[in-house]
């Protein structure tokens, strides 16, 4: 397959974000359905964090890497990882050890201002508009890891909300010092990832902030796409494209068989913007 | 050599499983479903059954869906990119079915303590909002100044609980060809454990590779042999999930009337498993083991 250096998918842009903002030495884990993470993790072990220690969470695999991006549970990474733990096990440091892992890296289908996370339901719990998945171990890697990442395939007003239904994934919950104050380890949300931009939380306050833009997005898009006010420095800075060494490192030694590109195309009111922009 | 008796028919072994029985059920998503233990049941027609399931997606959902629960444990249920778990959404959407919200910890936790017959486990209080929708499974815990906050999880001690292995010899030596997930601990928390397997192979293939054992004979009560019993979902080493067949159980579940059709034809009207592989198709089975060439 060649090794185009065009347009980055939207799922590959995504993974070079989180990527680089990873450290060498670090501790992950990653659920199920988790192609990004996994491409993102390898990514960064391919680069510039070769001890980066990532587990599939159900799975029990460690550092599972062959180039091809296959499902986290998936019996075939068996063979291509350094260890394989028992989830009975793992539960001690998953479930209940603080800050085990340096990072998780986790979706939802609502955000808030303060990077709190619901996947369990829209609407009133006992009768929901919506009926989510559930929690599995959302709660316990927002509340006991160092940091944690929000994922988002998509940033409109019903995933970016002022106050999620239900919090099953403690971000900073009402802002300010309210996390610790309820008796959660430090830490809490870092960045927030979307296809429209990359987002922090303003130190004080604890409100998600705009940190960066992708090319070809403007301010006016996001607020029209975020259902509270987002804090806005001073000066926007655009987010770096990924650029033609991370994406031939990406698609030649992580993601080999472009199963990123075939998953997590962009959405299709933003292609034409970015494809401008990430050559 | 004599036979430990534990390798029983499907009939044989679902008719422990009784109305209003809290009910475990293995695997991980799409992996180790117990699906033939679950059309079995359905077939027998059983009901009000509480479920608690580790993180699933068919197994639950068609259980649901086929008017067998009352309650359900929720820690996860979901066909991930192939959309929302779909007879458990509408269930709880219009109220048909009651949901005890869990999560991981909670699981975990009520499992642990269950295993080790003590009365409820202690896991952190994590400041999510499940205590507030389930306070009988996530109560305040008391604590000494200085300790974090922790919330006390009742044991869970499912009556019956289904897993899914790969293969089991006479003795009911369950191997695992991939991750055994809560499978073991599930285990050590029933009352009665019953495996599905896809194949019995001799106590020498066994003990050639007793690494694989994840479920050892003495937590097993019963073990069904049921080839493809996982179908359509994975079966770790020996078939993929079916996507194309979850994709048209999802399409079917879009509303009551067509669910009940596709389960009158790939469930109630089938003569067992045999008519059940039968409808699904020997080309098809065959493709879902074929590894990469299947693709």
């Amino acid at each position: 397959m060649p090794i185009a250096t065009s347009d980055a998918a939207m799922g590959e842009m995504l993974a070079v974000l989180l990527a680089r903002d990873m450290a060498d030495g670090e501790r992950a884990i990653v659920g199920t359905n988790s192609d990004i993470q996994v491409a993102a993790c390898n990514l960064a072990r391919q680069r510039h964090a070769p001890h980066l220690w990532w587990v599939s969470g159900p799975g029990g695999m460690t550092n599972a890497s062959e180039g091809i991006i296959r499902p986290a549970a998936d019996a075939e990474n068996i063979a291509v990882a350094e260890a394989v733990m028992d989830l009975p096990q793992m539960i001690d440091f998953i479930d209940w050890q603080v800050h085990f892992f340096d990072f998780a890296i986790l979706g939802a289908l609502q955000t808030d201002r303060f990077g709190n996370i619901n996947t369990v339901c829209i609407g009133d719990h006992a009768r929901p508009k919506l009926r989510g998945p559930g929690t599995v171990g959302i709660s316990a890697l927002c509340g006991l890891s160092h940091r944690f990442y929000i994922m988002m395939t998509r940033h409109d007003r019903s995933a970016f909300v002022p106050k999620v239904d239900f919090v099953c994934g403690a971000g900073f919950l009402d802002g300010g010092t309210s996390r610790t104050d309820r008796g959660l380890p430090e830490g809490g949300p870092k960045l927030v990832v979307t296809p429209l931009g990359v987002f922090d939380f303003e130190p004080a306050n604890k409100a998600m902030r705009v940190k960066s833009l992708h090319d070809g997005v403007t301010l006016d898009e996001v607020r029209d796409n975020t259902g509270f006010d987002l804090l806005v420095p001073e000066t926007l800075q655009h987010t770096v494209p990924p650029t033609a060494e991370e994406l031939f490192t990406l698609r030649r030694l992580v993601d080999s068989t472009g199963v990123l590109a075939r998953k997590f195309p962009w959405p299709t009111s933003r292609h034409a913007a970015n494809s401008k922009g990430v050559r | 050599m004599t036979s430990s008796g534990k390798i029983v028919s499907l009939d044989a072994a679902l008719s422990v499983v009784q109305n209003g029985m809290t009910l475990g059920i293995g695997g991980w998503i799409f992996h180790g479903q117990p699906m033939a233990l679950v059309r079995g049941l359905i077939r027998k027609g059983v009901r009000d059954l509480t479920l608690v399931p580790a993180p699933g997606s068919i197994a639950p959902d068609m259980l649901i869906g086929a008017g067998c629960v009352t309650t359900t444990a929720c820690v996860f249920i979901s066909f991930e990119h192939l959309g929302l778990a779909p007879n458990f959404r509408r269930a709880v959407q219009s109220g048909a079915i009651k949901v005890l919200e869990m999560d991981g910890p909670g699981i975990a936790g009520g499992l642990r303590a269950g295993a080790c017959d003590l009365p409820y486990g202690l896991i952190p209080d994590l400041g999510t909002d499940l205590p507030r929708v389930n306070p009988e499974g996530y109560r305040r815990a008391r604590t000494q100044d200085g300790d974090r906050p922790l919330l006390e999880v009742p044991a869970i001690k499912p009556d019956v609980v289904f897993l899914h292995g790969q293969q089991a010899d006479q003795e009911g030596n369950v191997q695992y060809f991939g991750a055994s997930y809560f499978d073991l601990l599930m285990a050590q928390a029933a009352k009665h454990v019953i495996c599905l397997v896809d194949r019995i192979v001799p106590s020498s293939a066994v003990r050639q590779s007793a690494r694989l054992t994840k479920i050892p004979s003495a937590f097993v009560n019963a073990v069904v042999v049921s080839p493809f019993g996982a179908h359509p979902g994975a079966s770790s080493g020996l078939y993929e999930q079916d996507e194309a067949h979850l994709a048209a159980y999802v399409a079917a579940s879009r509303d009551q009337a067509t669910f009940d059709a596709y389960i009158a034809s790939h469930v109630r009207d089938t003569a067992g498993e045999d008519g059940y592989q039968d409808r699904i198709g020997a080309r098809t089975l065959a493709q879902l083991s074929g590894g990469e060439a299947g693709r």
